[in-house]
């Protein structure tokens, strides 16, 4: 009976996702992406009060111009899709987002009203310890994921990542089952009152030098529970962040675009497609 | 569901005896603010939610004055929710055996509630929490989280073991306590879909729909049928997946790997036709008051349908492997027995349940929507142990997958939304079978806003079952067992 699996298991079709197809791939996500060319003043003043959190905003510039930006914030972003029903063409949802593994000023962009056109900001320098771990452990990864708070969203899709379509291990990367063992603490979820003390351990007992990444809309903002008397706040209110992914949840390729981009490990020099 | 409202505490008394007599379950057991009293805003009420004869939902509220008689001498289901209502009310429970604090931690102050209280600057306070303690000759306590080996959520488990046998399990839960009850007072009824989606994230569309049959009931929204299809739909798809997804867990689990990868496969396939067919993996944002946002052309039907018997088929073929494998038996069988009587004392639902011999199952009990036009079969197992909750999830997924597929067969036509009052004054119930089992909202709406939720998770339900399963078996079969219940942290603890 074991080897008819396994035979079968053989036989069937690869399922393996290209590298090509899963970085800054954000199909199923539900985030918005802007067209700017469709952007006016009204139509951003009606998504701004369609959006439910803080995602979304204008921005007026004092000067003699006078001039107006829209301010999407990805951190915020619970991918309600209400801005897309209100945005008249000019949101849709995205089907490629970069904004994965960057610094907290990485999840911002920013559009000019007027001119419609996005204001393009300089590429984030890669953080120290991104440097150090990369010289010290080359392409190979231990990440210990940390549940502080999440409604396990994000865990259905970061246990994805290693089913035989996306496949991490092909990069080198392994989840572990202790922080001592790892390089990158994958931490979801708002920081609740009741886990602030245990993810300040778990961060505690990761050798240096270390990383740290949030994952989703709570873990990078607090998401809709920011507010709550039992949270404390996104995870950075406890430990200090390198990377955040956006979304709720985080698709399993937005999570693996994260993820190496934190690293910036070149996907090129994978092992595998 | 039928509802009888009392002006004084003989209401408590007149459920206590509803709760002694024969074919009663406890659903739940909640507080509110008294909406009667104005002038008081601590003035609180109690709610006993109680299924009578297996198919009738019967709530009974009474103010409270004072503290009021625990029921939980009369039935053990009571404990959690009566050390809940304290938590969040205040409200004392006279007589209940383990009066300690269940959602909040030692950092919490005693005396702030945060239903009735002011909560927005809650000093952080120390303290110790005692565990049982179990002594005798060669006895050892291994503490377990919260943050466990894998990708899991957190919670604390308390072993006393000799040698390898555990003869006491404690759980220490509500880690993930996000306060969610509270965070949706004031929510217009429209965005409350989006707290209920966060609940329990890998049962969201469960969730969302719960909470959205509640504010229809109340607000008297006829829901279009073709919504009421695309729902059923959701709700079977997502306990397909769930339940594909716990079996291969349960085979990672015993290092049976080949049918943990190839269901891992099986279950991505199911997300991915979400996203192609309905552009979301988990169907978030799909279901909200009123109906459902996106809707299936006639050529989609066909395709979707094809990729969901495929998967099923897959699945099936997996399945059959599994159980005719020796080693998978020799690790299933007699794992982990919750019996028959253990499970009605704490009123345990879903899954766990139907293994345990008690058949109910809210689809065929308190049928809403498109159930109301079908017929369920509700499998059912007497063992109680880890291989008959593995078989009852194998003998779903293959009904889920028929339930798809006759609802794809006979679509309704018309449109998926009706529209949503923006005010209104209301309260209702609604119930659905979650994968994990009954799932129930009940909402107070207030001026179209919602002034009180309270959910009755299936988790929270089923947790305090899971030690009691515990004792005799070998602490390594512990993760076995925890997985074959699969029941939800942040769903138990909101």
């Amino acid at each position: 009976m074991i080897g008819d699996a396994v035979e079968r298991s053989l036989r069937s079709p690869q399922v393996l996702i290209p590298v090509g197809e899963l970085l800054s791939n954000a199909a199923g996500s539900r985030m918005p992406d802007v067209q700017p060319d469709l952007l006016t003043s009204e139509v951003a003043r009606r998504v701004v009060a369609a959006c439910p959190t803080s995602a979304l905003k204008v921005d007026k510039v004092d000067d003699s111009a006078g001039r107006e930006y829209l301010v999407l914030n990805y951190g915020d972003c619970i991918a309600c899709s209400r801005c897309i029903a209100a945005g008249s063409g000019a949101f849709r949802y995205a089907e490629r987002l970069a904004r994965c593994g960057v610094g907290k000023e990485g999840l911002v962009r920013r559009w000019d009203i007027q001119s419609r056109a996005e204001v393009v900001q300089d590429e984030p320098a890669l953080s120290q310890a991104a440097e150090q771990i990369r010289s010290l452990v080359g392409r190979a990864l231990n990440i210990r994921q940390v549940d502080a708070g999440s409604c396990n969203g994000c865990e259905a899709e970061i246990v994805a990542l290693t089913n035989p379509y996306y496949d991490l291990e092909r990069f080198g990367i392994h989840f572990v089952a202790s922080p001592k063992h790892a390089d990158m603490l994958l931490v979801t979820g708002p920081v609740t009152r009741n886990m602030a003390v245990a993810l300040k351990n778990a961060y505690d007992a990761v050798p240096s030098p270390k990383l740290v990444v949030a994952v989703g809309a709570c873990g990078c903002r607090g998401g809709i529970f920011g507010g709550s008397y039992a949270v404390v706040g996104p995870v950075d209110a406890v430990i200090p962040v390198d990377g955040y992914i956006p979304g709720c949840p985080p698709t399993p390729k937005m999570l693996l675009t994260g993820i190496l981009q934190v690293l910036r490990c070149s996907p090129s020099h994978s092992r595998r497609p | 569901m039928t509802e009888t409202v009392f002006n004084s505490d003989a209401g408590v008394s007149r459920a206590l005896e509803l709760l002694r007599s024969a074919n009663t379950r406890l659903v739940s057991i909640f507080g509110s603010s008294d909406p009667g009293s104005s002038n008081d805003n601590r003035a609180r009420r109690v709610h006993y939610l109680i299924e009578v004869n297996g198919h009738e939902y019967r709530m009974i509220s009474a103010p409270v004055t004072g503290s009021i008689p625990s029921a939980t001498e009369i039935t053990p289901a009571a404990a959690w929710y009566e050390r809940e209502l304290h938590d969040q009310y205040g409200i004392e429970c006279d007589g209940h055996p383990d009066p300690r604090p269940l959602l909040f931690h030692e950092n919490w102050p005693e005396n702030v509630h945060p239903m009735i209280d002011d909560v927005s600057h809650v000093p952080w306070a120390e303290g110790q929490y005692h565990f049982l303690r179990v002594q005798g000759d060669g006895v050892c306590e291994v503490p377990v989280g919260p943050i466990h080996a894998g990708i899991i959520e957190p919670g604390h488990f308390r072993f006393s073991v000799v040698g390898d046998t555990v003869l006491h399990l404690e759980l220490r839960h509500f880690y993930t306590h996000k306060g969610t009850e509270k965070l949706f007072e004031n929510a217009p009824v429209m965005d409350g879909v989006m707290i209920a989606e966060s609940v329990s994230g890998d049962n969201c569309f469960s969730h969302a729909v719960a909470y959205s049959q509640a504010i229809e009931n109340a607000l008297a929204i006829p829901v279009p049928p073709r919504a009421q299809a695309i729902r059923l739909i959701g709700l079977e798809l997502e306990r397909m997946i769930a339940h594909i997804a716990d079996v291969g867990a349960l085979c990672g689990d015993v290092g049976f790997s080949v049918p943990a990868a190839y269901t891992a496969r099986i279950k991505e396939s199911l997300l991915q036709a979400s996203t192609r067919f309905f552009g979301t993996r988990f169907w978030r944002g799909m279901a909200v008051p009123g109906g459902v946002t996106r809707d299936l052309s006639a050529a989609e039907t066909g395709e979707f349908g094809a990729m969901v018997t495929a998967a099923a088929r897959d699945f099936a073929r997996m399945a059959r492997l599994i159980l005719h494998t020796s080693s998978v038996q020799n690790r299933f069988e007699s794992t982990g027995i919750l019996t028959a009587e253990i499970a009605r004392q704490l009123a345990v639902v879903g899954p766990a349940a139907r293994a345990s011999g008690i058949r109910m199952d809210v689809r065929r009990d308190h049928p809403s929507g498109r159930y109301r036009n079908l017929n369920v079969d509700v499998p059912q197992y007497k063992y109680g142990d880890v291989l008959a909750r593995a078989r009852i999830r194998i003998d779903e997924t293959a009904i889920s997958t028929g339930l798809i597929l006759e609802t794809l067969k006979d679509l309704p036509a018309g449109s998926i939304l009706a529209p949503v009052p923006s005010s209104g004054n209301a309260e209702a119930l609604s119930a659905v079978e979650s994968p994990r089992g009954e799932l129930l909202y009940w909402v107070r709406i207030r001026d179209g806003k919602i002034a009180r939720c309270h959910i009755k998770s299936p988790s929270f339900q089923n947790w305090p079952a899971l030690p009691l399963a515990m004792p005799g078996n070998i602490i390594a079969d512990f993760p076995l067992i925890n997985k074959s219940f699969n029941l939800s942290y942040s769903g138990c603890d909101r």
